[in-house]
């Protein structure tokens, strides 16, 4: 047995939906222009499918595959060998089609992504958990209180 | 030990049952608590880790029929548009709670006499005022005081941070001239009791990894064990068994292995929440009680309370840093609390404002709704609502209805084989006005605090039922109430009811203090008495 017989014995995805996954993902969150936040397709969203819905890889696999058979049907070619624009055309045109479509993609890519360190760094909470260093909170400030407390009491005595 | 006597039996370890247990403690009476959950591991909350959102949303689910853990029991609320939420573990639905403190005002008591509609406890606020204040030292209730909306007392501890979000919205509230004030909240802002302050995590409502919200296995249960109160957990109770003279002589449990038992003892005292207590007494049927026990008024069950919740979401241009802080503490409005009938409705309602969303729940609500695209607009979209928007709740007076009501399931039961509960309710005309002007205010509330854009969601929340009440309610007249003004069985004088079941009326207001304080004066008055209980 060879190593990649071993890589690929444990792979949901065969190589043409890996790439289709990759580009996929770079459509629902590329980099951001800064280049701050990275794609959704280095955050590792197959392994979080594979983790936590691993239910979901069979209609995974279905929707890449539909990718490219799209792709051949109306273009004579792979999803892959489109040009960007013309794959961006061809998901917005299925979506348009099939509200369904990727969506369950769209929402586990997002789940997985802002839990990302890159992620959680640029948007300002942190790459790390809530506990054990918490947060600063402003106390507020209470001289925004005393035009309540000139108007005095508000409840009714009983 | 099987089946020795115990003075006190306390079923439910949760809110009341944890604060009727530390009453009673100093009486040195033998007191055993039977809780069908187990304890919760705070290191193990969700919290700790930086999945903590994917983790909350399926271990700390909020409805039972989702979640399943084996403590759990089925609840069949398809006849309802209000889910019934809760969690069932030592410290119960205070493990989830948000931490929430208001008061029931003292009007809350006075409902018939001063509006016309439903009935006034047979007790008053001035009555309930000590055991407000005691629970608030217990357990370590953070506040400012000086609020006009309720009346005058001291929280402990110094209040929750408002954070800018809070100030933005006191702005809004005072450019429109309404009520509000930092909200009292049971999350403990200074060290206190041995316990560390709060460190402004932000998912208090899945599990506070620090122990700084007052949740009653936190907050109570440690010093009850201390006190000598025995604690069986995993322990589910399927009835109330009573004896030829109409007195409980103890209960049959399961215990953690599945065996049946059967506990005596000389005082029974429910606390299993507006759904658990209905349901246990409906199950302990007899041959002196066969349509469930101290249910001769028939009910037991009957004129469930759910608040109505509204929820109005304001979208902000500025950074507001919505997203840090008790994720259900902060500030309140009692604007619109007290009965006005020019509004077309009785009664009143609160409005909390909670935090805003944290980052995957943000872009998950973002994406569905279609606020957040796909591709290069995805970044710009999620920061422009990620810390900037502020969330109002409003938590709606439900008047009780006898055809609300908590009765058995002919077919769901728990892993115990125990009946589950049905639930059927509808949601009043009054309620649904309220709510429609609640959804009004707040929206205008969020333009006076200058959000750019408004979303109301729809009306009311199903998954929202956390507030059980009515189901037993308290009363002089055993034609028409469960239990007497002191929370005793009218028709089994050794059984109590000391949960959010013996509510007259539910307020406005997030009810966890009022029912630690309902029983508290419970205990006080069964300590008072104890010479002649049972006369």
């Amino acid at each position: 047995m060879t190593h990649n017989q071993i890589i690929g014995t444990d792979n949901p995805l065969n190589d043409d939906q890996r790439r289709n996954l990759a580009i996929v993902l770079d459509l629902i969150v590329p980099a951001s222009a800064d280049g701050q936040r990275p794609s959704a397709a280095d955050v590792d969203v197959l392994g979080y499918v594979r983790e936590a819905e691993s239910h979901t890889l069979d209609g995974l696999r279905a929707e890449l595959d539909q990718l490219d058979a799209e792709a051949i049907g109306s273009q004579g070619e792979s999803f892959a060998s489109l040009d960007p624009a013309t794959r961006q055309a061809l998901v917005d045109a299925v979506r348009e089609r099939e509200p369904h479509f990727l969506r369950t993609l769209a929402m586990q890519t997002v789940t997985c992504y802002y839990r990302n360190d890159r992620v959680l760094e640029a948007i300002g909470v942190g790459a790390r958990p809530p506990f054990p260093e918490g947060y600063e909170v402003p106390s507020g400030d209470l001289s925004l209180l005393e035009p309540v407390r000139r108007r005095g009491q508000v409840y009714r005595e009983a | 030990m099987a089946d020795d006597v115990v003075d006190v039996l306390i079923v439910g370890a949760g809110a009341s049952g944890a604060a009727v247990a530390w009453s009673l403690a100093e009486t040195r009476m033998r007191i055993v608590c039977l809780e069908q959950g187990g304890w919760m591991n705070p290191a193990e909350y969700p919290s700790n880790g930086r999945d903590w959102e994917t983790r909350a949303a399926k271990e700390m689910q909020v409805s039972p029929n989702l979640r399943k853990r084996p403590a759990d029991y089925p609840i069949n609320d398809d006849d309802s548009p209000i889910a019934i939420l809760n969690f069932n573990a030592v410290g119960g639905s205070t493990i989830l709670y948000s931490a929430h403190f208001p008061r029931f005002h003292p009007s809350d008591f006075r409902v018939k006499t001063l509006d016309g509609v439903a009935d006034d406890w047979p007790i008053d606020y001035a009555t309930l005022e000590p055991f407000f204040a005691q629970n608030d030292h217990n357990i370590g209730v953070a506040g400012l005081a000086g609020d006009p909306a309720i009346p005058a007392h001291e929280p402990p501890l110094p209040h929750i941070p408002m954070g800018r979000m809070g100030e933005t919205m006191g702005r809004g509230f005072n450019k429109l001239g309404w009520h509000w004030w930092p909200s009292d909240s049971a999350i403990i802002t200074r060290p206190h009791n041995g316990r560390g302050e709060c460190l402004n995590l932000g998912p208090c409502n899945t599990g506070c990894a620090q122990g700084a919200k007052s949740s009653a296995d936190i907050a109570y249960w440690p010093v009850n064990e201390r006190a000598g109160v025995e604690l069986r957990t995993h322990c589910r109770v399927r009835e109330i068994t009573v004896d030829d003279r109409d007195m409980a002589t103890g209960v049959t449990y399961f215990d953690a292995d599945g065996n049946e038992r059967h506990q005596r003892a000389e005082v029974v005292i429910v606390a299993c929440n507006g759904v658990g207590t209905p349901r246990l007494l409906l199950n302990s049927t007899s041959a002196r009680f066969p349509n469930g026990l101290a249910n001769r008024s028939g009910l037991v069950g009957r004129n469930l309370m759910l608040h109505p919740w509204g929820v109005v979401i304001g979208y902000f241009d500025e950074p507001l840093g919505s997203n840090f802080g008790p994720q259900g503490c902060c500030i309140l409005s009692q604007q619109f609390y007290e009965t006005d009938t020019t509004r077309g409705f009785v009664r009143g309602y609160n409005m909390q404002i909670t935090r805003g969303g944290p980052p995957v729940g943000t872009a998950r609500g973002g994406v569905t709704q279609g606020t957040i695209p796909w591709g290069a607009g995805h970044h710009d979209a999620f920061d422009s609502l990620f810390g900037r928007n502020i969330h109002l709740g409003l938590c709606c007076e439900d008047l009780p209805e006898a055809h609300n009501r908590v009765t058995l399931d002919p077919v769901l039961a728990d892993s115990n084989g125990i009946p589950s509960p049905r639930i059927s309710y509808t949601l009043s005309e009054n309620s649904r006005r309220m709510l429609d002007h609640g959804l009004a205010r707040g929206a205008e509330a969020m333009e006076a605090a200058g959000a750019s854009k408004i979303q109301k969601a729809p009306a009311p929340i199903r998954m929202a039922g956390w507030h059980l009440l009515g189901t037993a309610r308290m009363g002089t007249d055993p034609e028409r109430s469960v239990v007497n003004e002191w929370g005793r069985s009218h028709d089994v004088r050794n059984l109590f009811i000391v949960d959010g079941s013996v509510f007259v009326t539910s307020g406005g207001v997030n009810p966890t203090t009022t029912i630690q304080a309902v029983a508290l004066y419970i205990a006080d008055s069964m300590k008072q008495r104890l010479a002649n209980l049972f006369d």
